[in-house]
């Protein structure tokens, strides 16, 4: 493989903070390249700097020639595909897929042969999109657009394809087939493949990995050597004071403590760059209710429910039961009717059939919907928090919008800060901060009014994963704690684990109601929790 | 430059205008200004109601008050009242104003000497309090001229510089081409803000950015359906103009036409130039709006012929295009000299300068990467 892509001291800057500093890589064609870490590690800026979208100080070579800035990348974006990250982000809603086909091969000036056409057939059927080439790209769910997307991104056939988090908010199965065309392309066609994703699972198939960790590169190699260099900080869930991390049944640390070693998850790495530089995970301890309620045993109950959006049926029939001190993991591709669901839970939407208890009471009116949702607890996929307040007057504000007194509101924010370790963030600008920080403000929001059930709608999406293990510790003293009953959807497959019940979704319909050591009893060849889900799916 | 990514382009944009509905916008919003400014809008006032206190009650005397009796602007009413008692009517909003003729009219006037007439006008509203003073000197000049005595006053003048194309003193003569100054002002840069900011926000500008695309294409691209679209309007509006509202056209229809064209580029020049810099659509919207409809409107020489502003506002409206539009407009429906009047050459390539200028700052400003 001749073309090679150098990356020479690369520094992207913004007004006040930097996005990646000094990266420094060389890669060969025909390998695929993982990008790994959280929301704002720097991975968007170092691939839009590739890309020649972004200005940068430091060089680039690609294919023998050096670039310093956008205007000198130009003469190379025709070898060259991006999709940013944002799913359907490069897609316009009202164009359907064979319009967006015409389009893209159109700026890209590709002669329309019959070597074209065959190719795009080709790629139409990877993606499982023949048979939509005439709806508009904002009426497909969000897998297909992305498949879309990359279909559009593969088109003028990249010799460097760069792909922002692709896989980020898409079902497992969808994720599977993106990249079972990618693994497709890149023995077609001998590119250079970036992808930067937030699934870990993910990195077992790539060739090569860089791990980011605010701004700059922590470490790179193949999965394999990543993963010996962290065994000797590896041992098994231990008690263990400072200077530890227990996630995952694994306990990490950089002391030699009085155990057994075991093999390290990639999320370990990240676990151990924190240790290195002094991080533990703050201990949190969530007290308990201010107002004590009685919740019986069932706290929701939902018969048969249906949802109809004219001829498409978003939720057919579904039945399901909240158990006090409960999570339910929702799961289910995109669009399967999750989000709809929860919003008919959340009386967003009317009830078309089916009859909805809370409390072992019936919700019908207007009023027994507003008692619902005093009742409920909120956090959704965006976290909708005022960028323009801070995050103390945000929480104000949502403690006002349930009518708690003043002393009340501040009494209760100040506990919750101290008891989620962010006190010292609620002078600041939610923008201003990781996605895991305002995750747990938003979670504080949510319970300020003292739900009685929590409803979370993919609220780990893109979230390090050190504050994806504190979320957890979280919700797990909550239901402890409250009592609370929690409903949470989700992409990780490896969270469901962490539920004592998982629902099913699929196309509408319900199609597993159990916990997940009951489904690995029915389903014995699955190894994990991601195969199970995959056998309702495919 | 390719012809083929400016066609995809073009044809994409059409599409999404259609399918989005934003064509309505594209064709209501200038009709919709037109129409509702120019119904809305009257400097005219019929029906001025009048009390006149005669205290000559002489020959001279009574053809001037006959003259505001007949006359369709003035509700007249000979009044038997004391000044006090007729101040007071004003104050009760009863009466729009007091004409004085004082005892010795006829006899000063006849003796050629200077006599003087007292006029008090509600000052509430003082455009419509200037008018009515104006149609006052009207009518007493007109008067003035039928009496043999002729006893001009200085400063008469005034009123006949500004009816003079517009004999008729028909409101929508002096409205109406002034509008359409402002609406393809207005119209084709919010258009041309909204088509690439939209990209932006979205995050579909990705395609740009991240393809070969030139500059040039991409903004040839961008605003020829803009440009298109609205020179449809152009038309449309003359339609408007003369059937519904009337309006004489006594210009050419080339130099209307061709300076309409010229002044669109300004106008898309400008919502380029805004939808560089800002980053949502809403901001690009509001922004168009302030840097297009509030000079346009002042300076359209709608609200006040700019030959009549003070210093300040006469050298401002000079550094906004819609002042050498609208004169151009204002020529071709009423006035008609066309080229032959070096004013409107000189005009023509000053607004060729701003669309030359405007283009090419935005072209300048444009860059291939975020920011």
């Amino acid at each position: 493989m001749k073309e090679q892509l150098y990356v020479k001291n690369v520094t992207v800057q913004y007004k006040g903070h930097i996005g990646i500093k000094n990266a420094t890589f060389s890669l060969k064609g025909g390998e695929i390249i993982g990008l790994i870490g959280a929301d704002g590690s720097g991975k968007s800026s170092l691939l839009h700097a590739i890309a020649g979208v972004e200005r940068f100080t430091g060089e680039i070579i690609y294919d023998d020639v050096s670039y310093h800035n956008p205007k000198e990348a130009q003469p190379l974006k025709s070898k060259m595909g991006l999709m940013p990250q944002g799913i359907g982000l490069v897609l316009y809603d009202t164009l359907t897929v064979k319009e967006h086909l015409d389009f893209f091969a159109d700026i890209r000036n590709i002669p329309i042969d019959d070597t074209f056409k065959s190719y795009r057939t080709k790629l139409l059927h990877m993606a499982g999109l023949e048979d939509f080439i005439d709806r508009e790209a904002g009426k497909l769910s969000g897998g297909m657009m992305q498949k879309l997307s990359l279909v559009c991104t593969l088109l003028h056939r990249p010799k460097l394809l760069i792909l922002d988090e692709p896989t980020t908010g898409v079902d497992p199965l969808s994720r599977i087939e993106l990249w079972e065309i990618l693994d497709e392309i890149r023995k077609m066609e001998g590119s250079i493949i970036l992808v930067s994703t937030a699934y870990m699972q993910e990195a077992q198939k790539m060739d090569h990995i860089l791990l980011f960790d605010e701004g700059e590169i922590i470490a790179s190699g193949s999965v394999s050597a990543l993963l010996d260099s962290a065994k000797a900080y590896t041992y098994k869930q231990t008690p263990c004071e400072d200077g530890c991390i227990t996630f995952d049944g694994r306990t990490y640390t950089r002391k030699n403590i009085n155990a057994d070693h075991v093999s390290p998850t990639l999320e370990g790495l990240f676990l151990i760059n924190a240790l290195q530089k002094g991080k533990t995970l703050t201990s949190m301890q969530i007290s308990a209710r201010q107002n004590r309620v009685n919740i019986p045993e069932i706290v929701m109950e939902a018969k048969q429910m249906s949802k109809y959006f004219e001829s498409f049926i978003a939720n057919e029939h579904i039945d399901m039961k909240l158990h006090r001190g409960e999570i339910v993991g929702l799961l289910g591709a995109n669009g399967a009717g999750k989000t709809t669901f929860i919003k008919m839970l959340l009386g967003l939407y009317p009830i078309d059939e089916g009859e909805l208890y809370l409390l072992g009471k019936r919700i019908q009116s207007g009023a027994d919907r507003r008692e619902l949702k005093s009742k409920i607890g909120y956090v959704s996929q965006h976290f909708s928090l005022y960028k323009d307040m801070t995050v103390g007057e945000n929480l104000i504000y949502f403690a006002t919008l349930h009518a708690l007194s003043k002393q009340k509101a501040a009494q209760r924010i100040k506990s919750y800060a101290k008891a989620l370790g962010f006190s010292e963030y609620l002078d600041a600008f939610p923008r201003d901060l990781p996605l895991g920080i305002n995750q747990r403000f938003s979670i504080t929001a949510a319970l300020l009014h003292e739900p009685v059930i929590l409803f979370l709608d993919e609220p780990t999406s893109g979230v390090d994963t050190i504050a994806r293990a504190q979320f957890w510790e979280i919700l797990r003293q909550l239901k402890q704690q409250w009592g609370i009953a929690i409903l949470i959807t989700t992409h990780y497959m490896s969270e469901a684990e962490y539920c004592d019940r998982v629902v099913l979704l699929k196309e509408g319909k319900k199609v597993a109601d159990a916990s997940v050591a009951q489904l690995h009893a029915t389903h014995p060849k699955a190894k994990n929790f991601e195969e199970i889900f995959l056998e309702y799916y495919r | 430059m390719k012809w083929r990514v400016i066609k995809a382009y073009i044809v994409k944009e059409l599409t999404e205008l259609i399918r989005t509905r934003l064509i309505v916008m594209v064709y209501l919003m200038p009709s919709m200004i037109l129409l509702l400014f120019g119904y809305g809008i009257r400097m005219e006032v019929t029906h001025a109601r009048t009390i006149i206190l005669d205290y000559d009650q002489s020959h001279f005397s009574h053809m001037l008050t006959e003259k505001f009796e007949h006359s369709k602007y003035f509700d007249a009413q000979i009044g038997l009242m004391s000044e006090a008692q007729a101040l007071h009517q004003i104050k009760k909003a009863k009466a729009d104003m007091i004409l004085i003729i004082p005892a010795s009219f006829q006899k000063r006037l006849l003796h050629g000497q200077k006599s003087e007439i007292g006029l008090f006008i509600d000052g509430a509203f003082p455009t419509r309090a200037t008018t009515m003073e104006s149609y006052v000197q009207g009518v007493v000049l007109q008067a003035s001229q039928e009496a043999e005595n002729i006893a001009l006053k200085k400063g008469m003048i005034v009123i006949n510089n500004r009816n003079l194309f517009n004999q008729a003193m028909r409101d929508e003569n002096a409205m109406v081409p002034g509008l359409i100054g402002l609406v393809l002002l207005v119209a084709p840069a919010i258009l041309a803000a909204l088509l690439i900011v939209k990209e932006k926000e979205k995050g579909t500008i990705f395609n740009f950015y991240a393809s070969p695309v030139g500059k040039g294409e991409f903004l040839i691209a961008k605003l020829a359906p803009a440009f298109l679209l609205h020179s449809l309007n152009i038309f449309i509006l003359f339609l408007w103009a003369t059937y519904l509202f009337e309006v004489p056209f006594r210009g050419s229809f080339w130099l209307y036409w061709l300076s309409s064209e010229l002044y669109i580029f300004i106008s898309l020049g400008i919502g380029m130039l805004i939808s560089v810099v800002t980053r949502s659509q809403i901001a690009a919207v509001v922004m168009t709006v302030i840097v297009t409809l509030l000079p346009g409107f002042l300076y359209s020489g709608i609200i006040l012929p700019i030959s009549a502003m003070d210093k300040a506002s006469y050298i401002e409206a000079h550094f906004f295009p819609i002042m050498y539009y609208n004169h151009i407009l204002y020529d071709t429906f009423l006035i008609s000299q066309g080229i032959a009047s070096e004013k409107i050459v000189l005009y023509l390539g000053v607004l060729f300068l701003y669309a030359v200028i405007l283009l090419g700052l935005g072209t300048l400003f444009l860059k291939k990467e975020l920011r």
